[in-house]
């Protein structure tokens, strides 16, 4: 099988399971379990985990394809992949060989796993961050409060930051360790299906393997590697969002008639459809760009990356509400496709570096090759 | 050039260092010394030490992940020098 029909097959199988769901879970702020562990137990969470350790082996453009797609169905589910497959990519990149041989086949036969970076006071300062992890004998405790942890309520471990000695790390957390208390976020603006949670942390005992790559490390560096992948896949998300508004926008003025003639044929109609053509476009190929580079390990994936993120999750805030504009009282209900849209894609923005760090560090970038 | 050839040249240390230099001419068009502090002159931020790790991954075949993600290594020319050295043995 190429690995085009692969992605096919995968695209129906996300279509099948999800269906037409999603408004649904949106109004119930939640996802049912099988559904995720569906998705996991194929390995769709974390489509880039080698196949070497049981995962699909997708590159990342392919798996960014795949983003999209589950992002044009649901963008709660979504999130829930970036958090899940940003899990997987900390593990990749920052434990050693058997924390790799061990983590990895469980993510992808449907454990699932959430990442805590955020804190009450460490937002887009993560510098800030005060979550204590300290060695115990053959053991490490965790001490701290994360808050906005993405899949948090559906999760069996959380890969937790903090601080260690002269440096930071990230461990592993099973969520039933004596000591967690989850504290679920059922009211967020956007993704509200996506089990975003506040996790306590109170003197949690784990054993000191959980400490991926076991010694200390630089904060920014390992926060800056896990946020590449999280960045590209909620671009790559962002990219889905435009892709169902520009559908639904079309579907809309096609057959919705006014003046006696169909909205399509109104100017000021067709000027939001090619706007939202550009949008999605314009993000579609800065994050085809960034994926390529991923796949190439080329040195400046990293802010390739920040760059997708910052046009897609801005694209998309601007396409939704051009396509509630175009749907008018159609769009304006509760957990609808666009009206999701429009609230999810408000998060997009804030998430994963808001819009404004990214500036910050497009703008550093700039200034570095001119 | 391989970790291979680094290890079996004699002059490894000074061809390491010379390419790194070249390295950061190139990226930054300023010359850096060797033993240059990056960091306190602001010339570095985690971006591009993560831009850096995949060109020194690139240049010298090594990895570089788990406990050497750290920001020490790439203080200067002759501690990225280290990193690579140690890596390719």
């Amino acid at each position: 099988m190429t690995i085009e029909q692969e992605l096919a097959d995968q695209c129906r199988f996300v279509d099948e399971l999800i269906g037409d769901q999603a408004s649904e879970w949106d109004a119930q702020a939640k996802i049912p379990n099988d559904i995720l562990r569906h998705l996991g137990t194929q390995g769709l969470l974390c489509p880039q985990v080698p196949a070497s350790v049981g995962g699909p082996g997708f590159s990342s453009l392919d798996a960014g394809e795949l983003t999209a797609h589950l992002g044009s169905r649901c963008s709660s589910t979504r999130s829930v992949m970036t958090s899940h497959g940003m899990a997987a990519w900390c593990i990749q990149k920052l434990a050693d060989h058997d924390q790799r041989k061990l983590y990895l086949p469980e993510l992808t036969s449907g454990k699932l796993a959430a990442v805590g970076f955020t804190e009450p006071g460490a937002g887009s300062d993560l510098s800030e961050m005060t979550t204590r992890i300290s060695r115990r004998g053959k053991g490490a405790v965790v001490d701290g409060h994360k808050v906005w942890v993405t899949g948090a309520s559906y999760a069996d471990f959380v890969v937790v930051f903090g601080r260690i000695e002269n440096g930071a790390v990230a461990v592993v957390v099973p969520m039933s360790s004596p000591g967690v208390r989850v504290e679920a976020i059922t009211d967020a603006l956007g993704c509200r299906a996506a089990g975003h949670a506040n996790i306590y942390f109170d003197n949690v005992q784990v054993p000191a393997d959980n400490i991926l790559g076991h010694e200390a490390q630089s904060l920014p560096l390992i926060i800056t590697t896990a946020l590449s992948y999280g960045r590209l896949s909620v671009a790559w998300g962002c990219v889905g969002i435009l892709r169902a508004c520009l559908a639904q926008a079309a579907s809309h003025a096609r057959t919705r008639r006014q003046f006696g003639k169909p909205l399509e044929q109104h100017q000021l109609i067709k000027r939001y459809l090619a706007e939202l053509f550009v949008l999605e476009q314009s993000a579609a190929q800065l994050c085809e760009h960034a994926s390529r580079s991923w796949d190439a390990a080329t040195p400046d994936t990293a802010i390739k990356a920040v760059l997708a993120k910052q046009v897609s999750a801005r694209n998309a805030a601007q396409a939704s509400a051009m396509a509630v504009q175009v749907l008018a009282s159609a769009g304006a209900r509760g957990s609808g496709l666009v009206t999701r849209a429009y609230r999810d894609s408000k998060l997009m923005e804030i998430i994963e570096g808001s819009t404004e760090i990214c500036q910050l560090l497009l703008a550093d970038h700039a200034m570095s090759l001119y | 050039m391989n970790s291979e050839k680094y290890l079996q040249a004699d002059s490894s240390e000074d061809r390491v260092t010379g390419e790194l230099l070249a390295m950061l001419r190139k990226r930054l068009k300023t010359t850096v010394r060797p033993e240059q502090d990056l960091f306190t002159e602001g010339m570095i931020n985690s971006m591009f030490a993560l831009e850096l790790v995949v060109q020194i991954e690139n240049a010298f075949d090594v990895a570089v992940e788990g406990r050497d993600l750290d920001m020490a290594n790439f203080r200067s020319v002759n501690a990225m020098a280290n990193l690579v050295r140690r890596l390719a043995e």
